[in-house]
């Protein structure tokens, strides 16, 4: 078999490494080979990212700073600046353009492509592989690690393979490209710990690990009927087909954003809805105006909360037509919250809006003489339209919402916004894009 | 219980009753049932659901007298799939034998069981001119909310007293309908009741399908819980809606900022071609989009999808132009409960309720939201 073994190992997963941590030694030099974490700096902050300088005395993302610092003393600790990581990451997807149109990024700092159509001009996808990394180093001056497979299941866990690896004696430089050959797929993946599957999380592998399905290659080997009465149908079936590398998604361009959101970490649990309902407000407004800018509308308004003991649940409601207003937003949100025990104290609230689609061509929204919702609550109160004469109405409300924006373009965020979100003595708290998100 | 009688008088009869037991098994789990009774040569045969009583009546050829509940669907198809002409009914304790022609069929049914019956109202009631009155029910009937737990008085159609005569008045909050009728009064002055839509609809068509005679006139009385609509040869008792109808009157607004006055068919045509391009799912309105310009309107409808529908149509206009959505099928509700050759549409701003009317109609309105586009 002369067969060119790599003709169909058509998906790269490039992944920046220590992305954070390496934009900000970039532009601080002084920090160069020095532990740097990069995260909440506050009593909940969490690690975003750290250099493998702090990973090799046992910092890792998304650990308790407190407990990272304790690790790690010597490290310089940096609050992030989320808008700085974000010019960064343009620059990367120029490059990983050069190579391909077929690019489905999945966070500022990672992203599949396909590059099937790219071996006539780059060759084959190993030296794709290279090449891109040579280009992010000479373009960005920053480090990546490439994974190559024939899905996107594999060329991910490829890439983590690529990666340079802490130690106590230093980092270790990774490979860089790692590819794994079709043939090889199975002997590459079987002997991996089920959680490396997407759709795994903590509590499946828990349960999968009760009944000794501890890698991929147990639980391939399990009887798929079995495995569906352990994990449920749709999620078997799943899991079933990827244990054996089979994963026929695409990489997918689109470009397409699923949701809009903001999240924020509290300094302290919050243990009533009256200190949460003006942060409602507040992620509402902003995650209102940023639909905006991007000319986008949806029609679902999820909410998550975080407890203190780390639980998370999420709430989301969706309406008959595109949302219209950060009004709107934050009154639904405020609506799921107010149904949710918060006694156990909230630690990160978030609010975002899915079911996207362009404003331009959105579906109108038929509005209401009266609402029904009113009616219902107060069936003997008389005029169901009472309400309605209180409130503005909602295109009343979109035109508001224009003119603030068209405020905060010329005189900034901080210019204008809802009362709720007043502060005595610092005046306006707008939700910017990256602050609070990591405590 | 005994009798012959006309397979088409007897089908006719079966069916309308059966209007009323229609939602009967989804509620109760029961299979909904009719009950049939003959006194000399009057068959009435009545089907209930908790909140609607539809009683028919037709005369057969009697032979002795009787009363036997006999399950809806079935009894119907079989009576539905006879030839016309003759066909012969003897009820039993436990069965019921229908037979015409040579095909006979056996029907078991449950010894002794009764329909539930709303009560009788013993008070008199007033005539109403059974015309008018189901054009006006036409009209009204459509602007109802089709069941919905949240409001349940919106599921009604409000009959109202004024001082001008009777009104009537329906919305589902997204659209407003009213009919008056000057002179009528089929209740005290100053009095209202919430009759379900549903109630009044098959008054509507049982009305429709009788022959246009223009003398015909509808019964009707009404007690707190109960009223009766008596037909010919159908009587209607209905529930009604309890709870408090919104107070509507001050939705309508008392002047408006632009009018537009164009030939109702030719418009309502066009909507229905631009109506083509809507894709309907139970999340999105595809709106269509009313440009009002100098001598006319534009009608368009833009999905994404499918593409592009527009129409032109001449009328009088004149201002500023303006472009105002609405739900085409809402609208397109509005503009053919009209009886004027002449439609009118009233619109002070895109956000704001418009009215629809006919010109030279001023018994009747229709108050619609329009929605909101970017």
């Amino acid at each position: 078999m002369t067969v060119d073994q790599s003709a169909l190992l058509d998906v790269l997963h490039v992944d920046m490494d220590c992305f954070f941590a390496a934009v900000e030694a970039l532009d601080d030099p002084t920090l160069l080979g020095k532990p740097v974490i990069v995260g909440g700096a506050g009593p909940r902050g969490v690690v975003a990212a750290c250099s493998y300088e702090a990973r090799a005395t046992g910092v890792h993302s998304a650990m308790p700073m407190g407990e990272a610092r304790r690790r790690c003393p010597a490290a310089v600790i940096i609050a992030g600046r989320h808008s700085r990581y974000g010019e960064v990451s343009a620059e990367l997807h120029d490059v990983f353009r050069e190579f391909t149109p077929v690019i489905e990024p999945i966070s500022l700092d990672e992203a599949f492509l396909d590059v099937s159509g790219s071996h006539r001009l780059f060759g084959t996808s190993e030296e794709i592989g290279h090449a891109i990394r040579s280009r992010v180093r000479e373009v960005l001056g920053l480090d990546c690690s490439v994974g190559i497979g024939r899905t996107k299941l594999i060329a991910k866990l490829a890439s983590r393979e690529a990666k340079p690896r802490a130690s106590k004696k230093g980092v270790l430089a990774g490979p860089g490209v790692v590819m794994v050959l079709a043939a090889e797929e199975l002997e590459f993946l079987h002997p991996r710990p089920v959680r490396d599957l997407w759709g795994v999380g903590p509590k499946t592998a828990e349960r999968l690990a009760r009944y000794g399905v501890n890698t991929i290659g147990d639980l391939a080997a399990l009887d798929p009927d079995a495995l569906e009465r352990l994990v449920g149908k749709a999620a078997g079936t799943h899991l079933h087909s990827l244990s054996w590398a089979r994963d026929e998604r695409p990489v997918e361009s689109g470009l397409e954003v699923k949701s809009v959101g903001h999240e924020e970490t509290f300094p302290t649990d919050r243990h009533d809805h009256k200190l949460l309902q003006p942060e409602v407000v507040r992620l509402a407004d902003s995650v209102g105006a940023r639909l905006r800018t991007a000319g986008l509308t949806g029609r679902t308004v999820n909410l998550k909360l975080r407890f203190a003991d780390f639980s998370t649940i999420t709430r989301a409601q969706s309406l008959n037509g595109p949302l219209l207003s950060s009004v709107e937003i934050a009154r639904i949100a405020t609506a799921l919250l107010e149904a949710v025990d918060v006694g156990t104290g909230v630690r990160l609230l978030g609010v975002s809006v899915s079911s996207l689609e362009p404003l331009a061509t959105a579906g109108g929204r038929q509005l209401s003489l009266m609402d029904l919702n009113d009616m219902a609550r107060e069936p003997r109160a008389g005029a169901g339209s009472s309400s309605a004469s209180k409130r503005p109405s909602e295109p009343a409300r979109a035109e508001v919402e224009a003119a603030i924006d068209a405020i905060r373009t010329r005189y900034g965020a901080r210019a204008v916004g809802p009362a709720t979100v007043l502060d005595r003595g610092s005046g306006l708290r707008v939700k910017e894009l990256g602050d609070g998100q990591w405590g | 219980m005994r009798f012959r009688a006309d397979r088409d008088t007897l089908l006719e009869a079966l069916v309308t009753a059966s209007r009323a037991t229609a939602s009967r098994s989804a509620l109760t789990g029961a299979a909904p049932g009719l009950q049939l009774s003959l006194k000399g040569e009057h068959l009435e045969i009545v089907g209930s659901d908790p909140d609607l009583v539809i009683e028919a009546r037709c005369k057969v050829a009697g032979e002795s007298d009787g009363t036997v509940l006999v399950p809806t669907r079935l009894v119907t198809d079989i009576i539905r799939s006879f030839e016309s002409g003759a066909v012969a009914v003897v009820g039993g304790d436990d069965e019921v034998r229908f037979s015409a022609g040579r095909a006979e069929f056996v029907v078991r049914v449950a010894a002794g069981a009764e329909i539930t019956r709303l009560s009788t109202l013993e008070t008199t009631g007033i005539d109403l001119p059974a015309n008018t009155f189901a054009d006006g029910l036409r009209q009204v009937v459509r602007a109802a909310l089709v069941d919905d737990s949240r409001a349940p008085q919106l599921t009604a159609v409000q009959m109202q007293a004024t001082e001008k005569g009777l009104r009537l008045v329906a919305t589902d909050s997204y659209r407003l309908a009213f009919r008056d009728f000057e002179g009528m009064s089929a209740l005290e002055e100053g009095s209202q009741v919430l009759v379900p839509a549903k109630a009044l609809a098959e008054v509507q068509r049982l009305v429709g399908q009788a022959k246009d005679d223009d003398d015909e006139m509808i019964g009707f009385r009404h007690s707190d819980l109960d009223a009766v609509f008596d037909l010919d040869d159908v009587r209607i008792t209905t529930r009604l809606v309890r709870g408090q109808f919104p107070d509507v009157d001050r939705l309508v607004p008392t002047s408006y900022a632009y009018r537009l006055k164009v030939q109702r068919e030719d418009f309502a045509s066009a909507l229905r071609r631009v109506r083509l391009l809507v894709r309907d799912s139970k999340d999105v309105t595809t709106p269509v989009r009313l440009s009002f310009r100098e001598g006319g309107v534009e009608l368009q409808v833009l999905t994404p999808e499918s593409g592009r529908a527009v129409e032109a149509l001449e009328g009088e206009f004149s201002g500023e132009e303006i472009m105002i959505a609405f739900n085409p099928t809402y609208l397109l509700d509005g503009v053919e409960a009209l009886r004027s050759d002449i439609l009118v549409i009233e619109v002070n701003d895109p956000g704001k309720p418009a009215l629809v009317r006919g010109e030279g109609e001023d018994e009747y309105r229709y108050l619609l939201m329009p929605v909101k586009v970017s």
